[in-house]
């Protein structure tokens, strides 16, 4: 049996800066220990965003990545994009304009439906077995 | 501008700003060493009271023109046309309709507190000028003008050395021998382009900016004095000092981090003394001299 993890939707403060950077990383700290974290950062709230704000986004998606698991942005306004791109790191995050689309982003895939011990090309391959049967 | 009126036997040439702009004072007026411009808090009445003085000084035709716009057209044409038409006003305008510019008679004029709206009720013809036109409403048509003149569309010119094709630097600009300047492209004075940096697709850097490590500046205009930081990408954009405009998204950022983008304290200038453009119409074939630059023989910064 496989159980759909939840995808959990955090709101990013008002301003996102390197002081309360700090205070939203021990926020989302416990998600991101968690095995494959599936985070939606909802920045429908963020007016500014400076360096280290985005330092910690990457942090956190590095973080998340690496339990095998994602972390997306969603309603984000256009100066955070342009901040974003100024960067360059707005092709590093899967962005989506609503929290809703980005959850749904995670069960695009339907990854738990396939069984964990069958070939990963069972799901494009499966009628494979079959054809050759009737060959 | 000032050139162009002198070289049509214009004898009088008055400056009026407004008071609005005077943090850039010194700037402004070590622009235009040849005039005195007057400060005032009211263009309107100031230049009702010029005009005024025109008239008592025995001058008959004034060209009155606004700031809000770049236009070539023949001045003394425009002269000839408001003579043989012999209305007060002569109105010029182009396709997209009337520009702030105005040929007038200066008896026919009276002091009144509005002098823009007092010229609207005059009788005027219209000249019709057919040569570019910028209207400069925004700084998106700034850098329209920006891309026009680095691409040849008008007259106007960066005030420096075309040391390659399309790639224009002004005097003591530093460009490290591992950044990229691809035309077109235009470095003010004392600028500083640091290693791996990249200048492209008609940006112009202004006087005493710098462009730090790996950056890069793309279809972009950073004003004077102003600090481009490490690693970014600024594309579609014009900077002026820690004000951002994003001319794609039609958006403008104050940004907060100096260590991103903010006023150049490395440059020792005034962080509110700032010049828009660098770009003019005099000497251009003087300035044209070809040098080198990054060459292997120079140092790490190769100065001009």
């Amino acid at each position: 049996m496989s159980v759909s993890r939840p995808v959990v939707v955090m709101q990013l403060p008002e301003e996102f800066n390197a002081e309360t950077s700090q205070a939203f990383c021990k926020e989302i700290e416990p998600l991101l220990e968690a095995h494959r974290p599936r985070i939606v950062l909802d920045c429908s709230l963020v007016r500014s965003i400076d360096g280290a704000g985005v330092e910690m986004l990457l942090h956190c998606l590095e973080e998340a990545m690496k339990r095998d698991g994602d972390l997306k942005l969603c309603c984000l306004s256009a100066q955070s994009e342009v901040v974003l791109e100024l960067l360059r790191v707005d092709r590093v995050f899967e962005i989506f304009a609503s929290a809703e689309e980005g959850v749904r982003s995670f069960n695009a895939l339907p990854v738990d439906v396939i069984p964990q011990d069958a070939p990963w090309y069972s799901a494009v391959f499966g009628e494979l077995g079959v054809l050759k049967q009737a060959s | 501008m000032t050139s162009e009126f002198r070289r049509i036997g214009v004898d009088e040439v008055s400056l009026l700003i407004d008071e609005m702009f005077s943090s850039r004072r010194d700037e402004i007026e070590q622009s235009v060493p040849e005039l005195a411009p007057v400060w005032t808090s009211d263009v309107s009445r100031a230049v009702a009271q010029t005009l005024a003085a025109y008239k008592e000084s025995g001058i008959e035709t004034c060209i009155l023109t606004l700031a809000s716009v770049y236009a070539e057209f023949d001045l003394s044409d425009t002269l000839q046309f408001h003579r043989a038409h012999q209305q007060p006003v002569t109105r010029v305008l182009d396709g997209k309709g009337l520009l702030d510019f105005w040929v007038v008679k200066v008896d026919g004029i009276s002091e009144v507190a509005d002098i823009f709206a007092s010229l609207q009720g005059l009788q005027a013809s219209s000249y019709i000028v057919s040569g570019y036109v910028r209207r400069l409403e925004h700084l998106r048509d700034l850098r329209c003008l920006v891309v026009d003149s680095l691409t040849s569309r008008c007259r106007m010119r960066p005030q420096g050395f075309e040391v390659r094709p399309g790639v224009w630097l002004a005097e003591g600009a530093q460009v490290h021998r591992r950044a990229r300047i691809v035309a077109p492209a235009f470095l003010g004075s004392a600028t500083k382009i640091e290693e791996q940096c990249l200048i492209t697709r008609c940006s112009n850097v202004e006087s005493n900016s710098q462009v730090d490590f790996g950056t890069v500046v793309e279809d972009s205009s950073v004003l004077s004095n102003s600090y481009i930081g490490m690693g970014l990408d600024l594309t579609h954009s014009v900077v002026d000092g820690s004000r951002l405009l994003n001319l794609r998204r039609d958006v403008t950022l104050e940004i907060k981090d100096p260590g991103l983008i903010g006023p150049n304290k490395s440059s020792g200038m005034d962080a509110n003394s700032r010049s828009l453009l660098s770009f003019g119409m005099d000497s251009i074939s003087a300035r044209r001299e070809r040098r080198s630059f990054n060459s292997e023989t120079e140092s790490t910064y190769s100065l001009l």
